[in-house]
């Protein structure tokens, strides 16, 4: 289960700024989906079940050419020099 | 005679090549009737009117000049806005995305534009595919055209309503845990979502790649095969496509065997049900053999998608921090970590709750207790459905549990709202196909027939479809708009 | 002293590679400008997906197979899920074995001396991120970092050992044997900047490991765990306890400081990667890789050794090199004539280059061709010209590209066997060098000089066995 601390631990690893409000209303909405989820558990943990994995091929992946882009993609708040301005690192 | 914006996609080309009306006046007629009818409906995030009427004089000139114009020439197409169009605003219904245009089509876009299908604009959905209503959209609901109160269904809800309304020729949609054929059977229409792999997904907005793809919402089968043979094939810009076979438009198997999923059967209510019987009396009717089966591991199944689901969004969504595209937040007065959070507290409350669950349910220690099981009962459920594709051609039950219900009804309530996904969330644990129909009404709200297939057996399920659609006597236009 | 063990994570950048690891943007990316290598896929705009690189995964298999590495039938990519301005999606496409054998290399063994080999913990394919860059002329710094995503999702080889290094020496001497053999299977050019990256784990026996990154060159590694190793001892000397902690290296104030506690480390929730499938390499994937793969340094220099009779010195010295040692070998191939090539290129080539040049690519910038070389030997063997006027010659093809007969015609270079014309050559010498030739009478030394004399009036060209034996009869003569 889910606790307030916990939430919050999971908050920080998502980087999501979550309000007061939420931080008191999503635990017991979280817990009854963990609740649900747990479930699972019941499942014996068989390492005989191959898991369902898709395959592809060597030989069907991509060649190594370069191809230039049409138009550069449009990425925000560049300098003049061409850098992208980002939130101070300190 | 009916309204040229009622017309099915294969009539509209017919109409056009055959030079009944021009595609101008095509187009004129359906933003005529997006004009007329969304501000009751809110399909639409986008609409793009300059665009779809100067493809369409491209096309009437090209008429003129006898040049080739493609099987989908005039054909508008409404675009969930979680798929790529360049130059177009795609948000995701997001405020996250509010600002962001893309600089690339979608693989399946590309293709419909170059076989002459218009692209209209973009529907609503819940904010990134996640949601049953499309009350989970940052902008706002978009409501059933069968009865503006309800809901249309989710998360493609804006292409569910704009096609049963007659806004667009057809729509395409994704489906990660039914989110195709939910408003497909909300809204009475049809509904496809493909094998996974047969579309390609690049320019699909991920929330799940394990699970998603994208399919065609229509007012007619053979319109969603139009469509589905266009948009498939293997595309060197998506690892996880397969190339596979067209779809034939008639009836090409003969006798198939079908079975109903009881537990299916059990779990819905009583007017869905009815419903649903009669409609596989039909099948009987036509020479198609139809038993019960059950499915042992069903009670698996919800838990096992919202696992995966959450967990792969988790990390699809952590892009979104808005210094290389997203919306408008200054970057002053904030250090880089800060920045992330304040930006990522912008996301819905859903999306909020799933990124929460997923990062929890990957975090260490908990990866063999959640997200490891539920590969492993995805893998059971799997074996279980192929064991039983050796036996029927095709699985069938209500695509919903409930019929359409009010808006604002389950939303206090996040995890009532997951239980409706409960008959829908099988096919793309499995990765198979599955189509809902139209199959009848009760009190005038609309229920759907869930019809699925073995890997890359859209054509059983088409075949049942199109045998369907011809005995059962369906209303097609929305009487509430 | 057993009691430290230190532990590599190296990183090198797959340079040959054209295009990147999951789009096809340049590969090579320094020296543009600013965002303009990048793409839809490498900046991760919404609904892109990562599409591999299939010689990655051979130029990875090489390196696996050169690290003595098991490779595995199938290969599986994961997610490693971390914030960061410089990763465009905030996860980072890698590969990871604990929930399974899936990277492309694993418990491998690397010969560091006679005495010691290395054992390789695993080796990985993965993408690299963007740069932060914070000096820019101008801009304040202060208020926002800059970020160039043109390196972002360029590929990278990860390579990890066990713990079995005790020494930093050892640790120099395994990145110097490394980097030869990436350069030898071509894998990567380990002189361009940021090619390869290092950064250690230094623990006391028994001890919690500390990882130390942000180390920027190899120097600086040995500066790194000699700082680490004094003051783990130190603590260890005072029972302190040392904490599990990634340090970074400051390489100005020459010291590790603590970056990061156990509880702050990140929870990378890996999980395999939904967009890239298992990919089958199939049963014969490495033995046909080691057929057309590029020779490692060691099967090389046994090959000079026996096949070439070269000395162990020489050979060392042109696997070195590996360009001077692949030009070595073109010129074999025109010419075979091992040893005497050998010699012309480490004395007389490598020489003036090594004065000259400023770049590592002198080899492929040089005038001076195989064929050059080849018909050199060919001539100093077929005693036309004196390794004296060998010399000479190559200098001239340096500066203007001829061959050795075009400059051998245009100043008459070839080498005077011709008597007569010695003979004249040794009586103009004797005629100026009286007193040496007195001194020779009695002085056999003295020869020597006069030797040295008749050589340098005949411009280099006199054979100097025929002209020595020549200035004996004429001095016996004399005597008589």
């Amino acid at each position: 289960m889910i606790s307030i601390e916990e939430l919050k631990y999971l908050a920080e690893i998502s980087k999501i700024n979550l309000t007061d409000d939420e931080i008191n209303r999503f635990p017991p909405q979280l817990n009854k989906t963990i609740e649900y989820i747990d479930i699972l558990e019941e499942l014996a943990s068989d390492e005989s079940i191959t898991l369902d994995l898709h395959e592809i091929n060597f030989d069907e992946l991509r060649d190594d050419v370069v191809k230039k882009s049409d138009g550069l993609p449009i990425i925000k708040n560049l300098t003049e020099e061409g850098f992208l301005r980002g939130p101070k690192m300190k | 005679m009916a309204h040229l914006h009622d017309l099915l996609a294969y009539e509209v080309v017919e109409g056009i090549k055959g030079q009944q009306f021009t595609a101008e006046q095509y187009v004129g007629s359906i933003i005529k009737r997006i004009e007329d009818v969304d501000s009751k409906l809110r399909s639409f995030i986008t609409v793009d009117s300059e665009g779809a009427l100067s493809s369409a004089k491209i096309i009437d000139r090209k008429i003129k000049e006898k040049e080739d114009i493609g099987s989908l020439a005039g054909v508008t197409i409404g675009i969930k806005d979680n798929i790529s169009t360049k130059g177009i605003r795609t948000t995701c219904a997001s405020k996250i995305l509010e600002g962001y245009v893309p600089s690339y089509d979608a693989t399946v876009i590309r293709k419909l534009k170059e076989n002459g299908a218009i692209i209209l604009g973009k529907l609503n959905l819940d904010e990134f595919g996640m949601g049953s209503t499309t009350e989970y959209s940052s902008f706002h609901s978009t409501h059933n055209p069968w009865n503006l109160d309800y809901v249309p269904g989710g998360s493609s809800g804006g292409s569910g309503a704009a096609v049963a309304a007659g806004e667009c020729t057809v729509s395409l949609g994704s489906d990660t845990g039914g989110s195709i054929r939910c408003p497909a059977s909300f809204c009475s229409v049809v509904g496809l979502k493909p094998t996974y792999g047969r579309v390609s997904r690049y320019g699909l907005i991920s929330y799940a790649n394990s699970l998603e793809q994208i399919g065609p919402i229509c007012r007619s089968v053979k319109d969603a095969v139009m469509i589905m043979n266009i948009i498939s094939g293997k595309d060197i810009m998506d690892n996880t496509s397969i190339q596979s076979t067209p779809i034939a438009i008639q009836r090409k198997l003969g006798k198939l065997n079908i079975a109903i999923i009881k537990e299916l059967i059990d779990g819905s209510d009583h007017d869905v049900t009815t419903t649903v019987y009669s409609a596989s009396e039909k099948f009987k009717d036509v020479g198609y053999s139809c038993e019960e089966v059950s499915i042992k591991n069903l009670d698996y199944a919800l838990p096992s998608y919202y696992t995966l689901a959450s967990a792969e969004a988790s990390s699809n969504l952590a892009r979104y921090d808005n210094i290389r595209y997203g919306f408008d937040f200054p970057i002053e007065e904030y250090k880089w970590d800060t920045y992330f959070s304040n930006v990522r507290k912008n996301f819905g409350q859903e999306v909020k709750r799933r990124i929460l669950i997923g990062s929890y349910v990957l975090s260490s220690g908990y990866y063999s207790k959640y997200y490891l099981k539920a590969r492993m009962l995805r893998s059971l459920l799997k074996l279980e459905l192929l064991k039983l594709f050796n036996k029927y051609d095709l699985l069938i039950g209500p695509t919903m549990p409930i019929l359409p219900f009010k808006i604002g009804e389950k939303i206090d309530d996040p995890f009532k709202m997951y239980l409706v996904d409960i008959n829908t969330v099988l096919a793309n644990l499995a990765g198979i196909p599955a189509i809902s129909i139209p199959v009848g009404f009760s009190n005038g709200l609309p229920i759907g027939l869930q019809i699925m297939a073995a890997p890359f057996q859209e054509q059983k399920l088409i075949d049942a479809s199109l045998a369907l659609e011809d005995t059962i006597d369906i209303q097609r236009r929305p009487i509430a708009i | 002293m057993n009691l430290v063990m230190i532990g590599l994570e190296i990183h090198a950048q797959i340079t040959a590679l054209k295009s990147k690891l999951f789009c096809s943007c340049y590969g090579n990316y320094r020296d543009l400008r600013p965002n303009t290598n990048i793409c839809e896929v490498c900046i991760g705009l919404p609904g892109t997906l990562p599409i591999i690189n299939k010689k990655a995964i051979e130029y990875a298999t090489m390196t696996s197979v050169a690290l003595g590495c098991k490779v595995p039938g199938k290969i599986m990519f994961y997610r490693k899920n971390y914030f960061y301005p410089d990763l465009p999606k905030n996860f980072q496409i890698t590969q990871y074995n604990v929930y399974g054998f899936s990277s492309i290399g694993a418990d491998g063994l690397f010969e560091l001396d006679d005495s010691k080999k290395i054992r390789i913990t695993r080796v990985q394919l993965e993408e690299d991120p963007g740069r932060i860059a914070y000096s820019e002329e101008g801009m304040n710094v202060r208020n926002s970092a800059l970020v160039d995503y043109n390196r972002a999702g360029a590929a990278l080889i990860e390579i990890v050992t066990e713990p079995d290094f005790n020494d930093p020496k050892e640790v120099r001497l395994f990145l110097n044997k490394l980097t030869l053999t990436l350069e030898h299977i071509g894998v990567c050019d380990t002189l361009l900047e940021g090619a390869v990256r290092c950064d250690v784990n230094v623990s006391m026996k028994g001890g919690n490991k500390v990882e130390i990154k942000n180390i920027n060159s190899f120097k600086e590694v040995e500066k790194a765990i000699n700082y680490e190793v004094t003051r783990q001892t130190s603590m260890y000397n005072r029972n302190l306890k040392i904490e599990y902690e990634t340090r970074h290296w400051d390489d100005r104030k020459k010291i590790t400081f603590k970056a990061r506690s156990k509880e702050e480390e990140h929870d990378y929730r890996y999980f395999p990667e939904p967009d890239i499938p298992v990919i089958v390499l199939g049963n014969n994937f490495v033995s046909t890789l080691k057929g057309y793969m590029p020779e490692l340094p060691n099967e090389r220099f046994n090959r000079y050794v026996s096949n070439y009779k070269l000395t162990e010195h020489t050979s060392n010295i042109l696997i070195n090199d590996k360009k001077l040692a692949d030009f070595f070998e073109s010129c074999v191939e025109i010419y075979f004539s091992p040893v005497e090539i050998a010699n012309v290129l480490i004395t007389d080539l490598k020489s003036f280059i090594d004065n000259d040049s400023e770049s590592t690519d002198y080899l492929s910038n040089m005038k001076v061709k195989p064929e050059h070389i080849a018909e050199l030997v060919k001539l100093i063997e077929g005693n036309k010209i004196s390794r004296i006027t060998a010399k000479d010659i190559l200098i001239k093809i340096a500066e203007s590209g001829i061959s050795p007969s075009e400059v051998l015609n245009s100043t008459n270079s070839f080498k005077i066997v011709d008597e007569k014309t010695l003979k004249d050559a040794i009586d103009t010498v004797f005629d100026t060098e009286t007193s040496a030739v007195n001194d020779a009478r009695n002085n056999p030394e003295a020869i020597n000089y006069l030797l040295g004399k008749v050589m340098k009036f005949t411009k280099g060209r006199a054979d100097p066995k025929i002209a020595a034996s020549l200035i004996n009869i004429k001095l016996r003569k004399s005597e008589n």
